[in-house]
């Protein structure tokens, strides 16, 4: 089997995709056990209109929980895959923002408690999210890729 | 014909999420739920200096009111002007006991600013709990009730009826004057500027922020109370 197609394995894909929709998942409880807490993490990246901080930080969780949902369950795949995409890269710009204008923040992706951390700790941390998320943009490239590739949909039970 | 089926089945994902998210926060409890259009009038201002708003370190000076603009610094003496450094400053246990103390003496120290707020230190803060001023708690209902400043009451600003505890106090008939001393957890906490902000906008125009907050109350073993308000 040749690297090409060992990235190409229903196997494999099927692993990213539950492995993605997992992290999803994961991201999404946290925010919808405290919505005020998100939405105050929200309010930190200083990006969104005051209006419309609370509506985001209560709808973008389900998003994140659906989407993940979808993926681990094999059910509209391409377009689940596509959202956590675009949430990803939405993710990556908001950081990188913030970074590049020294406003340090915590990310609230998997947590939304404040942590008590310095402004150092906060920056580096905000590199390693760009760093990881980055890593989960490369398994949704990887899944729309074999999608393109093959253009038969993989569901877990192919396991 | 497949990319349109593809974008039609996004589009439902994202619909079922903004259904899914307006109806969880209807029947969300009192602390979890959230207005749905948020009143933040910072939300696209970033901190000029992050440092500023950082974890303060002990003042030079004693303790004197961090702003800049603060009408009280050099002005009026009292416990934020004692040249002892901060740190030495002994626990406040004894604010507790209520001193007498009429409006008057509270406008002589701290007069009308006409600013949304001025920060200032727990030197200060202890003597105006000491007179019994009103305090107010900004952080969550959850962090009110593990421990809050003895008679602060709670004004969560992040949760859904803070508008209407506004709403309540203005209609208590309060001089808007009269100092208020407002806190959250200090460092980088802002919560408790965004309610002076709320307050200020109502006709409140003595709002003072206590820089250090919760933390430091706790350190200097200020008077607390745990759980719900009465």
């Amino acid at each position: 089997m040749t690297p090409k197609e060992a990235l190409a394995s229903p196997w494999l894909t099927v692993r990213v995709q539950i492995a993605l929709g997992l992290f999803f998942v994961a991201a999404a409880l946290p925010k919808l056990v405290d919505p005020p807490s998100f939405a105050h993490m929200v309010y930190n990246y200083r990006l969104v209109p005051g209006a419309f901080v609370n509506l985001m930080a209560l709808v973008m969780p389900w998003l994140e929980l659906l989407a993940g949902l979808a993926l681990i369950l094999g059910i509209w795949t391409r377009a689940s895959t596509g959202l956590v995409g675009a949430l990803l890269l939405v993710f990556i710009a908001a950081i990188s923002l913030n970074l590049a204008r020294g406003n340090a923040i915590d990310c609230g992706c998997f947590d939304v408690a404040q942590a008590n951390k310095t402004i150092d700790e906060r920056l580096a941390d905000m590199r390693l999210d760009i760093l990881r998320d980055l890593g989960m943009l490369l398994m949704v490239a990887q899944i729309l890729w074999v999608k393109g590739r093959e253009g038969h949909k993989i569901v877990p039970s192919t396991l | 014909m497949s990319l349109r089926r593809h974008l039609l089945e996004a589009a439902t994902l994202v619909l079922a999420a903004i259904l899914c998210a307006l109806v969880a926060n209807a029947l969300a409890s009192r602390e979890r739920k959230l207005a749905l259009v948020g009143s933040y009038p910072n939300a696209l201002v970033v901190p000029e200096k992050a440092e500023a708003i950082a974890p303060a370190a002990p003042a030079s000076n004693g303790g004197a009111p961090a702003s800049a603009e603060s009408p009280f610094e050099g002005k009026h003496p009292g416990p934020s002007e004692k040249s002892a450094p901060k740190a030495t400053v002994p626990p406040q246990g004894s604010e507790a006991r209520a001193f007498s103390s009429s409006p008057a003496d509270l406008l002589k120290r701290f007069p009308p600013h006409n600013k949304p707020y001025v920060e200032i230190s727990g030197d200060d803060v202890a003597w105006l709990v000491a007179r019994r001023v009103l305090v107010l708690d900004a952080r969550r209902t959850k962090d009110y009730e593990e421990g809050h400043i003895a008679l602060a009451r709670s004004f969560p600003v992040w949760e859904s009826d803070i508008d209407a505890r506004v709403t309540a106090l203005v209609g208590e008939g309060r001089d808007g004057a009269i100092p208020v001393v407002l806190y959250c957890s200090g460092g980088d906490c802002e919560d408790s500027h965004m309610l002076a902000q709320k307050l200020f906008g109502a006709g409140f125009n003595n709002l003072l922020v206590y820089r250090d907050g919760w933390p430091d109350w706790v350190k200097r073993g200020g008077s607390s109370v745990t759980g719900p308000e009465s």
